[in-house]
Parts: C-alpha cells; sequence; structure tokens
C-alpha cells in the first residue's frame, strides 16, 4: 500500500510535469497574452515594407473593454505586421488600478498600452518617467483634436502622458417599469423637468417611497455623492479633496454640499445601500432592486450587461439633475517599458481619433472626448436601443463640450474610498452623518 | 540514551588489515578522520538548506522591512526619507490599526475557541464503535480540500449574502429579521469565523482523534469499574492526556488565526475590500498592512505595521502556550 | 520540540498506527452520538454540494428562495464558459499550480526528511537553538515582508512569473518538523548504531535506514504540502499581477471580480480548481488520514 501510495504520487507529478511542459512548449493557451518580447519570428512580409510582425499589448478594464474590437480589426488590416492583444476586458476598475499601479511601480508586467482613469493618471504625475512622452510621436499635433481641459489632464507641464478616449459626462439612468408602478412619470422630458435640481430629485424619491413599491430609489448613496460632487465641483471650485497645487483641501464646500444632499436622501430612506461594483449590486440591474442610478455615460455600457436582455427597453435614460458634471472618463498611455513605442504611440493616436471615438460610442455607449467627434451626426443623432431609444447622443452629448474640469489631487481614489466608506456606515445605519463626516475626514488626513 | 550515535565506527580489536590494501595504518586514520569529519560537518549541511533559503527569503526581507519601518518609502515619492520612529509614533496614534488589532483578536478567538472545542468533542464521537465510521471521518476531512478563495466565495458570496443569502433566507423562515452580515462586527465576525471553522474544524478533530486512539483502553475500564460517567471520563482521562496535542493545535491555529486574510478580503465583493467594512468592522492587521500598501501606497508604514504584528503573534502564542499548559495540569 | 505524551509508548511505525487503529474502542456509539456525527457531517459536505448545485445551473437559481436543492443540467456550459473566459485563465492557472506546488511539494518532501533526521538523530552543537530558530520563522507571516520580498522579486525579474511563488518556499519550517518528529518515533536508534558500527556515512545511513521507514510520512508530508500551496493566494496575488500568468487561486479572484458577476460560471470555476485536490482526496484518504493523524500524535 505504501509503495502504491508512492508510486502513485510519483505519476502524478509525472503527470503534471508532463502538462507543465506541454504548456509551456507550446503557445496553446488562448489566453496566454504574448509579451512583446517574444516576437522575433520572422514571417513573410506583406507588401515590400520590411516591418516585422509585431504584437502590442494593450491593458484595459471594465466589464465590456472599450468597445474597441472594430478598431483594432481594422487596425490589423492596415498594419499587417501587428497583432494586437487586449488583456482586462471584464476586470472591475478597482482591481486593475491596484495591479497597474504595481506594475507601472515595478517597471514591469504592463502591457504596451495601457489605460487611465482619470482618477488613477493622477496619481501618474509623479512617475512620467515610467511612461513614453506621447509629444515625441507627434501627439501635440492632435491637442485640438481634445477638448481642451481632456488634453490638460492628460497632458501635465507639457508631458503627453495621455490621449483622451472618453468623457463621463452626466445623465441619469431609470426603470421605466418600477417609476411607473410608483405612480411617476416614466417620460424622459416629464422626468427631466420633474427633477431640475437635486432637491426636486430628492422630492420625487420621496413620492417614489410612499408609495411603498418595496424597491429602493436609487442603488448606493455613494454613487450618488460622487456624481454630485464632480457636478458641483465642476461648477463652483474646479477641485475636489486637493487644491491644485497637491495640498488638501477637505474645507472644500463643494464636497459639504454633495455630502448634504447625499445624507438627505439616505435619510428619507431613498437608496438601496449597495456596495457599487458589488455582486449583489450588479444582481440589482437585473432583479430591479432600485429605480434609478447615476449615469456617466460609460455606465450604459455596464448596466447593459448586468442586466442582461431580459430588461432590454425597461432601462430608460434622461438629463440628470443639475447642471452638466462629469465623472469618469480615461485616457491611453504608453509604458516606458514597451519595446514597440513608436507603433504603440501610432495605435494610440488611432485609437483616440475622432473616428474612432465614434466607433467606441457606437458600440458601447463612451461618450467621446474628442470635439469632433461630438459634433458627428452619428454621436449627436444617436439613440440607444437598449435604453428604451434614448436619444443618448443629444443627452450625453449636447453640452459635453461645455463641461468643466474638475482637479483630482494624487490619492483621490483612496480619500474618495474614505468618504464612500462613511457614507456607506450612515446608509448601514452604523454611524450618524456628524459621527461620519468626522470619520470622513480624518480618514482622508491620515492618507493625504 | 546509552549509545552514542555520533561515535564514529570503532575499529575492532585494534587495527585490521583488509587484506589487499595498501597501507593499512594510513588508510584506517584515513577513514576514521573522513567518518570524524562526516559526523561533525553533516548534521549542518544537512540543516544548512532551510536557512540558507530562510536567509535569502526571510531574513533579508525582514531586514529590509526593518529598514523601511523607518523611511516614508512610497511609490509616490520621488525621494525616500528617514523619518525614525515616526512611522510607529503614528500607528500607535492610528485607532484604525488598533481597530484591526481588535478585530483580529477577537475574530481569532470566535474562530478559535469554539473551532478546538468542537474539534474534540467530534474527536470523542468519532471514537466510538460505529459502522461506517470512515464514512464519517471522511465527510468531516473533506473541507480541507478546498482552498481558502472557494471557502470565501461559497460563503461570502452565497451564503452570507444581504439581499438574496441563504443564511437571511433561513432567518427569514423563523420570522427573524434579515441581517446585513457586513454592517456590523459581532455578524461579520461570525461570518468569517463560520467559513474559517467550517474549514478547519475536521481538520483538527482528526489531530484529537489520534491522540484518543492512542490512549490505552484500560486506563478506561478501569475508570469504568469505578463507576465513573462518561463525561467524567472525557474531562479526567482523555483531555489531560490529550494535552500536548491540544498545545500544539492551539500553536498552529494561532499562527494561522492572527494572519487571517483571505477570508475577511474576499467577504466584500467590489470595490474597497481591503477596509473590511464601512467602519473596518473586519478588517484584520493583514488587511491593514496590504491596504497601506497598496491603497494608501504607504510602504514605510506598512512595514511598520506588518512589523507589530509579528510581534503580536509571537506573544499571543505564548500566551497560548503557557495558558494552555497551566489548564491541563490544573485538572 | 521537546513535548511527548504521557501514555504508553507506542510500537513503532506502522505497526503502531495499526495497533492505534485497532485499539478497542471502549464505547459503543449512541444515538446522541450518531446524531451528532450525521448533522457535522452534513454540515461538512453541504457547501461543497451547493457549490455543485450553482455551478450546474444558472445564476440566477443562486437568488431564488426556496433554493434549489438538486443539481441541473449546466454544468457543461457553466464549466466551458469558465475555461473560455480568456482573462481569468483559469487553465493556466491550474498549470502553474501544478507545477508550482508540484515543485514545492517534492523539495520540500527532501529537504525536510534529510533535515528532520538531523535534528532527531545527530547530535551537534545548537541543535536546539537551530530548532527553535526555525519555529521562530515559521512565526513570520507572509504579509511582513510584501514589500521587499516585492522588490526583490522584482530585482531578480521574477515578477509574473511562477519562480516567485515556488522558489522562496521549497523548504518549510513545519515540514522539518513533522519529519524530525516522525523520525524519532519510527526510527529505533540500534539500527542506526548498528549501521554506524557497520562503517556507513551519515548520508549512507540517511539513504538505506532512515529514508525509507519514512515513506509513510513523506507520503503525507507530500499531500499536505501539495495541497497547501494549491491552496495558496495571498502572496501569488501579490506577486502575479499579470492576469494571463496566474495561479488557480488567484484565477478565482479575477474571475469574480468582473463587472458583471454570474455566480454559476464562478461557482463553476470554483468547482474545477477544487477538483484535483477532491480527486487526490478520495484517491489518498486513507493515507492523508494516517498522515494526520500520525503526524500529529506526538505534538
Amino acid at each position: 500500500m505504501r509503495r502504491t501510495t508512492r508510486w502513485a504520487r510519483v505519476a502524478v507529478f509525472a503527470a503534471a510535469g508532463a502538462l507543465a511542459l506541454a504548456a509551456c512548449g507550446g503557445d496553446e493557451d488562448p489566453s496566454g497574452a504574448q509579451e512583446t518580447d517574444d516576437s522575433t519570428t520572422d514571417e513573410d512580409d506583406d507588401g515590400g515594407e520590411s516591418t516585422e510582425p509585431i504584437t502590442l499589448t494593450i491593458d484595459v478594464f471594465g466589464e465590456q473593454g472599450f468597445g474597441y474590437e472594430a478598431l483594432y480589426e481594422q487596425y490589423m488590416a492596415e498594419h499587417p505586421n501587428v497583432t494586437i492583444e487586449e488583456r482586462g476586458a471584464g476586470l472591475g476598475l478597482g482591481d486593475y488600478n491596484e495591479r497597474l499601479v504595481q506594475q507601472i511601480t515595478a517597471g514591469s508586467g504592463a502591457g504596451d498600452i495601457v489605460a487611465l482613469e482619470e482618477g488613477t493618471i493622477i496619481q501618474f504625475y509623479a512617475q512620467t518617467d515610467k511612461f513614453v512622452n506621447l509629444a515625441d510621436y507627434g501627439a501635440n499635433e492632435l491637442q485640438g483634436n481634445f477638448l481642451p481641459w481632456k488634453w490638460g489632464q492628460g497632458a501635465p507641464g507639457g508631458f503627453v502622458l495621455g490621449l483622451g478616449t472618453d468623457v463621463g459626462s452626466m445623465a441619469m439612468c431609470y426603470r421605466s417599469d418600477l417609476l411607473g408602478a410608483a405612480g411617476l412619470p416614466t417620460d424622459r422630458e416629464e422626468l427631466a423637468s420633474q427633477w431640475q435640481s437635486w432637491e426636486d430629485f430628492i422630492a420625487t424619491g420621496e413620492e417614489f417611497v410612499a408609495a411603498d413599491t418595496g424597491m429602493a430609489y436609487l442603488d448606493a448613496a455613494t454613487n450618488v455623492y460622487n456624481s454630485i460632487l464632480m457636478q458641483v465641483a465642476g461648477n463652483g471650485s474646479g477641485h475636489t479633496y486637493y487644491n491644485t497645487d497637491n495640498t488638501l483641501d477637505l474645507d472644500n464646500p463643494d464636497i459639504k454640499t454633495a455630502w448634504d444632499l447625499t445624507i438627505d436622501m439616505i435619510e428619507k430612506g431613498l437608496s438601496a445601500g449597495l456596495n457599487s461594483f458589488s455582486d449583489e449590486w450588479n444582481a440589482g440591474f437585473a432583479q430591479g432592486t432600485f429605480a434609478t442610478i447615476a449615469c456617466p455615460a460609460w455606465m450604459t455600457g455596464v448596466i447593459a450587461g448586468a442586466a442582461g436582455d431580459a430588461a432590454a427597453g425597461v432601462w430608460d435614460v434622461t438629463d440628470a439633475p443639475g447642471d452638466g458634471g462629469n465623472w469618469g472618463g480615461s485616457f491611453l498611455a504608453v509604458t516606458a517599458e514597451s519595446e514597440h513605442p513608436e507603433e504603440a504611440a501610432e495605435l494610440v493616436k488611432f485609437l483616440t481619433s475622432a473616428e474612432a471615438h465614434v466607433t467606441a460610442f457606437e458600440a458601447l455607449g463612451n461618450l467621446p472626448s474628442s470635439p469632433q467627434a461630438l459634433e458627428d451626426p452619428a454621436v449627436l443623432e444617436a439613440t440607444n436601443e437598449y435604453f428604451n431609444n434614448a436619444p443618448t447622443g443629444q443627452i450625453f452629448g449636447a453640452g459635453a463640450a461645455d463641461l468643466q474640469p474638475v482637479y483630482l489631487g494624487p490619492q483621490n481614489n483612496a480619500i474618495r474610498t474614505a468618504y464612500e466608506d462613511a457614507l456607506r456606515s450612515v446608509e448601514q445605519g452604523e454611524r450618524t452623518p456628524d459621527e461620519a463626516w468626522e470619520d470622513a475626514r480624518r480618514n482622508a488626513e491620515g492618507i493625504g | 540514551m546509552s549509545i552514542d550515535l555520533n561515535a564514529p565506527a570503532a575499529p575492532r580489536g585494534g587495527p585490521t588489515t583488509p587484506p589487499g590494501r595498501g597501507d593499512p595504518g594510513r588508510s584506517q586514520r584515513m577513514k576514521t578522520r573522513l567518518a570524524k569529519l562526516d559526523i561533525r560537518v553533516s548534521p549542518y549541511l544537512y540543516v544548512a538548506p532551510f536557512f540558507v533559503l530562510f536567509a535569502i527569503f526571510g531574513l533579508y526581507p525582514t531586514v529590509y522591512t526593518i529598514w523601511l519601518s523607518f523611511t516614508d518609502t512610497s511609490p509616490l515619492n520621488p525621494t525616500t526619507n528617514f523619518v525614525g520612529l515616526d512611522n510607529y509614533a503614528t500607528l500607535i496614534g492610528d485607532p484604525n490599526f488598533w481597530n484591526s488589532v481588535f478585530n483580529t483578536l477577537g475574530m481569532f478567538l470566535l474562530a478559535t475557541v469554539p473551532q478546538l472545542l468542537l474539534a474534540l468533542v467530534l474527536a470523542n464521537w468519532l471514537n466510538r464503535k460505529l459502522r461506517g465510521i470512515h464514512f464519517f471521518r471522511a465527510a468531516i476531512a473533506i473541507p480541507i480540500v478546498t482552498s481558502t478563495a472557494v471557502v470565501a466565495l461559497v460563503f461570502g458570496l452565497s451564503f452570507f449574502a444581504r439581499d438574496f443569502g441563504l443564511a437571511n433566507g433561513l432567518l427569514e423562515l423563523v420570522g427573524v429579521d434579515r441581517i446585513d452580515w457586513r454592517a456590523e462586527r459581532w455578524s461579520s465576525w461570525l461570518s468569517i469565523a463560520t467559513m474559517v471553522d467550517w474549514r478547519w474544524t475536521g481538520y483538527n478533530a482528526l489531530i484529537y482523534l489520534a491522540a484518543m486512539q492512542a490512549i490505552s483502553a484500560d486506563l478506561y475500564e478501569a475508570a469504568e469499574i469505578d463507576g465513573a460517567s462518561r463525561a467524567r471520563q472525557f474531562w479526567q482521562i482523555t483531555v489531560p492526556l490529550l494535552r500536548p496535542t491540544i498545545i500544539f493545535t492551539v500553536i498552529i491555529s494561532t499562527i494561522y488565526g492572527l494572519q487571517l486574510f483571505t477570508e475577511p478580503l474576499m467577504f466584500t465583493s467590489g470595490s474597497g475590500a481591503l477596509g473590511g467594512g464601512s467602519l473596518g468592522q473586519f478588517q484584520t492587521v493583514t488587511m491593514f498592512v496590504v491596504e497601506a500598501m497598496r491603497a494608501h501606497q504607504r510602504w514605510g508604514y506598512a512595514a511598520t505595521a506588518g512589523l507589530v504584528l509579528l510581534l503580536l503573534i509571537v506573544v499571543v502564542a505564548a500566551i497560548n502556550f503557557a495558558l494552555v499548559r497551566r489548564l491541563g495540569s490544573e485538572r | 520540540m521537546t513535548l511527548t505524551t504521557q501514555v504508553v509508548p507506542p510500537p513503532a511505525g506502522r505497526l503502531r498506527v495499526q495497533a492505534a487503529e485497532a485499539a478497542p474502542r471502549v464505547h459503543r456509539a449512541g444515538p446522541l452520538t450518531v446524531i451528532g456525527l450525521t448533522v457535522a457531517a452534513i454540515l461538512s459536505v453541504f457547501p461543497l454540494y451547493w457549490m455543485v448545485i450553482i455551478a450546474s445551473r444558472t445564476n440566477a437559481s443562486a437568488y431564488e428562495w426556496p433554493p434549489a436543492l438538486l443539481p441541473g443540467g449546466n454544468l457543461g456550459e457553466n464549466v466551458r464558459r469558465v475555461l473560455d473566459n480568456s482573462d481569468a485563465a483559469i487553465l493556466k492557472g491550474i498549470v502553474n499550480s501544478f507545477v508550482a506546488a508540484g515543485t514545492i511539494t517534492i523539495s520540500t518532501v527532501l529537504f525536510s526528511s534529510i533535515a528532520g533526521f538531523a535534528f532527531a538523530k545527530l547530535r551537534f552543537r545548537g541543535r536546539n537553538a537551530l530548532l527553535i530558530a526555525i519555529l521562530l520563522t515559521m512565526m513570520i507571516p507572509v504579509q511582513l515582508n510584501i514589500v521587499p520580498l516585492y522588490r526583490l522579486m522584482i530585482e531578480l525579474d521574477w515578477l509574473n512569473d511562477i519562480k516567485a511563488v515556488t522558489i522562496p518556499f521549497l523548504i518549510s519550517g513545519f515540514g522539518i518538523f513533522l519529519m524530525r518528529q516522525y523520525t524519532l518515533q519510527s526510527v529505533p536508534d540500534e539500527l542506526i548504531e548498528a549501521a554506524r558500527v557497520d562503517g556507513c556515512s551519515t548520508w549512507r545511513i540517511f539513504r538505506h535506514v532512515v529514508a525509507p521507514a519514512l515513506r509513510p510520512a513523506a507520503a503525507v508530508l507530500g499531500l499536505l504540502t501539495f495541497m497547501q500551496y494549491w491552496n495558496e493566494f495571498f502572496w501569488p496575488f501579490i506577486v502575479l499581477a499579470d492576469p494571463s500568468n496566474p495561479t488557480v487561486q488567484v484565477s478565482l479572484r479575477t474571475l469574480n471580480s468582473a463587472y458583471h458577476q454570474d455566480l454559476a460560471q464562478i461557482f463553476a470555476g470554483t468547482l474545477i480548481a477544487t477538483l484535483p485536490l477532491a480527486v487526490i482526496f478520495v484517491l489518498f484518504f486513507r493515507q492523508i488520514i494516517r498522515g494526520i493523524m500520525e503526524g500529529a500524535v506526538k505534538g
């Protein structure tokens, strides 16, 4: 019996070894991202160009990535020597960022091209040496292709760190069936005029709660808070937790304004109290646990993915309360570790061109950051079938050019988490609003 | 032990000359010298690989960590400064840190004490005559094949989900309100302790069972004749004789329990998992360390917290050791 | 460790276990015991069974009340979706885990046996001190040194490489203690003495006298080590940040962190991740149980 054990064990490991050899020997694994190092195979060249075949890796995040599939096809058709590998679609922003920071700091492991969310790119202002200055590859000529403030965000001090992909803008997505069940209007125009201000929005919410449908009015206080903050800050101080010189500004009245409005909503029982991007939050779209959700343009893709086909047509979009507002939006950058910076830069310029922006918008609903794209009829007149044929181009696009920039500081993500945690503790009934406010401040000061 | 295992083989009856060899005396002395060298040196050679590996991957990083704890190293800082004991001072004054210590100790107690007691009881039951006892042993042991990640997913996502979890469903069935398991300390501790207990109780039960089976049946028979009840037999015979084994399980559980990380981490899905709840209700010290490192980019501070954790483990392990030793002998 | 049990010294090695297993259990199991054991068995097995149920159904089933208690027919499809999920790379994860855990296992068993033998049967200066040192090293949490270890991985260029999760763990303190314990119990000093008298070098003693006797313990240490490193999550999570080169537990995390949660898919993933271990468990169950029991009796 002992001998059998030992031999069986040896057999198991021999099998494992054989498996390992098989896997490591050939690249049969479809998911293996090909690092640019192993691209030395010389295939036959197409045409007369003496360009070697290379592979470019691009790191993205989010449920459905950035909607670039068609663009990849197009680019690869035009540049036969280039193969594009996308990694990360399906990865949540939090996990993606953690990985990315690690990889960039280590100088190893990131793709040739990486997506940087607006909150993340700030962190890398201090590490521009880890990125390629796209100005070296002619990016400066493209400055007019981007909204001015978007360009500024991506090019600190003249170093072109990233070129803009999308901007968030702001709208309100809602489930018409749930609002209807509560006796509220379901027509876009009516709703938009009903909740012109956040106070009106809250009043509508109180009506909803009074109707006692068993569902919540909105998904999470944290989402509303972030939306209001970005809106108010955009119209007000122009920054959130940090001054533009990177000193902490926790006394910024915009923060308190957003906070107070959110607390009001919590106290009136409007929130489902979910943790955004958690399983239950995702489940909530399909199950219909909440009626409204603050909706930047990229959220439409998230909703469609999470709620699935069963809920098509039940979701709709209308203007958000308040004026303007922008939450989210990303950039594409080229890492210094890339072995093909020139080709990567070309690809980045392609993916952030006006035409590409339009394609991405059509694919996923991400709002272009390019003024030309914003004026393109394909955008202006776009409707979103999933959202009951809402004129998303108008809702998100009109006024996008007037969006105000908001300065986010280096530790924006961590501090935002601190405030979100504080709000959640109020939602859970664990803290009074005043206590939570103090918690958030204290934690933020510790981080900043 | 009167046999000296380390003495080289003494040549019997004076130097002998194996036929056919060269200079018999010299060869013999050479052999003896080699043998002596072998005896003296080989133990160190055999033990060395571990220490070499540890020196590279354990000692060096630990020394580096100690150095780190005196700096403000961070990927956000282009320069690194020596800050002396500032990190330690900040840590001692950091309520979040003490919160995580409190959580760690609390969860550890909640997870370990019932677990080991339950394991004792289970072992006692498994120590009976029963057909199909092997099936029971296998069933109780099978949780060890799961990884902590798997346990956290099954329990966190499915059982203890707020809106659609099984646990809440069961509660409603008996007329109790749903619980938001992650909202409060006690409920999150209970959930996480359940996960840990589920996974390790069977394993510890088997360990105790083995020790129980080494106890001679005569002792029990004698006690039976004396009229001792089964309960008394258990406490007076079984438990004291199990003391060394109990010590072993307590130490191992302590070391593991104070390092708890995966279960509480995966208890939160969505963003901010390292925070361990909206108020850090279930943030352990390890999560605190990793949060400082990854979410707050404060490497020096993370190193400081990690070192204090090590100190905590050593102290608590020592206390547990002393406690269990004394408990056993009092009985 | 210098603790010993205070019971009648049992016979060595295999004989001892057989004696233990054959030891007449004094009491018969009463009804309370049977009920208790049944409940414990159900509680132990149910979460795994639940995993199978959800993995073989759709995401919606996870949210049903009353819950579905029988497996459905979607297992194949869910498994296929998991395997196709290129971001989780679960197949790569399984292969990597096999390689890493396998390498660590072979190395650990080998070196722990040698060192355990040295601590058990060889006398040398500083033996006890070194033993305590090993115990102390076991108390250093992995999390303590993540920053410097991470930096070390960068310097060695092992980041996102399987070496990072393999080489630092090639010998374990726990393994040394276990093998030492077993050697103490099951290899009589007389055997070694006799071998010495016969002129055997230390290495030959180990190879021919001690090692054969250690086989059961080696098998068990091997199984336990393999399981431990198969299930290891934390360090691989930190150091294998490239999603295309994970170990199996990190794949699970990726599977779970995507925006769109599909519980059925996730549980199909956990099923895949657990299956190899479950197979090993079923095949080697008696050895595992015996080994756990043997390894820890002396404390």
